[in-house]
């Protein structure tokens, strides 16, 4: 069996001032290398699971077992502006005393890897909404994190834009073999991408489905229609 | 309104400043103003000239632009002392909730008090000791403080809560969270800021500088040598010759400044803002 990446068990999360848990009694594991899509609808708690996995946030109740070196692509983008997108890529690794030469090393293939050779020296405003994704995606990538967290980095973009990150997200992966947990609005997006997809609601794990779907995946075939819809309809019940 | 939407559209009144951008723009600003001073003089000159009394002291240009560098100096001095106590305290509020409920309506209350106010004590302290200067750097500090305190709390609290929040993951904290995050973030608000204090610094500079009108007994002697200074003692003594060149040299001096420098760190800070 696989080495587990992350355990949740039993967690808990309440907000003060808000009587409602965010999170109630919530126990999963993502297996390391595994592509984890968590989905659900506003207010569920999937970006609440998250922020736990990141350290942004403590669960008040059960027990999370998550490695500390973590990285996060943002659905803003999270760029800092003042800084040029390979500055942008290499603060991790800055603020850890990383040797220049390691630095300009590691950022230069991430920012390849990303496609962004050309526009290294450029700023965020000067780039695309999907161009500075592919920013935030090559600086959570440099610092070599055992876990990648996508926070719905893809809902902002249009679906030209979306499917070809999709595909860079997906040879990126295929490359680096992390572990990815990502939240999505999406259910197409997550059966495109996921290994196993947890459907949440009312702070609740609803089911997590198992995606046995070849890659490169395409939304016409009849077993992508019918995973879709099967979530679809835990989604709606 | 609550206290604190108050205070969120305090910052945007403050933030909402627009500034000329393109070159144009900014030459008109720097020769309009000075021209229109000019134009005004002339006006001056000739419907009332014959009425103008003449100083029998030659006016030398020299000894006005000494007065304008020295209440220049004045200002750095105030604004210097307003930026360090300003930061510390706006990083106090932004970063705790206790310390944001009990100071911000202080520091409203202070601030909408008249600088003039505070004379009893500036005279207790400073003029009392003979510090003249010290006593014009803190009136010109505290029409300056607020101005920045404001501005860079409402910096601050622009910053999006993604990027604190990937700066946390970055594990950019203490020190390495000020430098990378906190400044970068601020300048822009902290340019505004700057340019309204030095605004509002200029505007004080005459009660600043002519001491002796609030000292019990006081003589021009114990004025500071300065164009606030020169203005009114111009004024009082009939120099209306230097009392003009004075006012066409501070104008000229202003303009000069807002295109060389706060023009130019306005553009620049622009690229520092979160969309």
């Amino acid at each position: 069996m696989e080495q587990a990446a992350i355990q949740f068990d039993r967690v808990g999360k309440v907000y003060s001032g808000n009587p409602e848990p965010a999170l109630s009694s919530v126990s999963f594991e993502v297996r390391s290398g595994e592509f984890f899509c968590i989905v659900g609808p506003s207010g569920c708690g999937k970006s609440t699971v998250l922020n736990i996995i990141a350290g942004l946030d403590r669960a008040t109740s059960g027990t999370v077992v998550a490695p500390k070196n973590v990285a996060m692509v943002f659905q803003t983008g999270a760029l800092f502006p003042w800084l040029t997108v390979y500055e942008n890529v290499a603060i991790g690794l800055k603020v850890i005393k990383t040797s220049e030469k390691k630095v300009a090393e590691e950022c230069l293939k991430y920012i390849a890897m990303a496609g962004l050779a050309d526009l290294a020296g450029k700023y965020p405003h000067e780039l695309s909404g999907g161009q500075r994704q592919r920013v935030g995606l090559a600086r959570a990538l440099a610092v070599n994190p055992q876990v990648l967290l996508l926070d719905e980095p893809f809902s902002a973009l249009d679906t030209a834009t979306t499917e070809e990150l999709h595909k860079d997200l997906y040879k990126i992966w295929q490359q680096t073999k992390k572990t990815v947990v990502m939240v999505s609005h999406s259910i197409e997006e997550a059966v495109s991408l996921a290994d196993r997809i947890m459907l949440m609601k009312a702070g609740r794990i609803e089911q997590i489905f198992n995606i046995a779907l070849s890659y490169p995946r395409r939304e016409q075939e009849a077993a992508f229609i019918r995973h879709v819809q099967e979530i679809r309809s835990m989604f709606f019940k | 309104m609550t206290q604190t939407s108050k205070h969120i559209h305090h910052f945007h009144r403050h933030m909402s400043i627009s500034y000329p951008v393109s070159v144009r723009q900014r030459l008109y600003s720097l020769v309009l103003i000075p021209l229109v001073v000019l134009v005004l003089v002339l006006v001056i000159f000739r419907t009332f000239g014959s009425s103008l009394q003449s100083h029998p002291v030659q006016i030398s240009l020299g000894y006005v632009l000494t007065a304008l560098v020295l209440t220049f100096l004045r200002l750095g001095v105030a604004y210097f002392l307003s930026l360090v106590v300003c930061v510390p305290l706006a990083i106090l509020i932004s970063h705790s909730a206790r310390a944001e409920r009990i100071l911000l309506p202080m520091f409203d209350i202070i601030q909408s008090v008249p600088v003039l106010a505070f004379f009893p004590v500036i005279i207790l302290l400073f003029v009392h000791y003979g510090l003249y200067n010290g006593a014009a750097i803190f009136i010109l500090f505290l029409a300056m403080l607020w101005n920045l305190v404001f501005s860079v709390v409402g910096g601050m609290r622009v910053i999006p809560q993604d990027v604190k929040s990937a700066a946390q993951i970055f594990h950019i904290s203490g020190w390495q969270y000020v430098s990378r995050v906190l400044i970068p973030a601020v300048l822009p608000y902290l340019v505004t800021g700057s340019l309204l204090a030095f605004a509002q610094g200029w505007n004080v500079i005459i009660v600043a500088e002519v001491l002796h009108t609030y000292i019990p007994g006081g003589t021009m002697a114990q004025d500071l040598f300065g164009v606030g200074s020169l203005l009114v003692n111009a004024s009082a003594s009939g120099n209306q010759q230097l009392f003009i060149v004075t006012i066409v040299c501070m104008v000229a001096f202003i303009g000069l400044l807002n295109f060389f420098v706060w023009q130019k760190l306005l553009r620049y800070a622009e690229r520092f803002k979160f969309e």
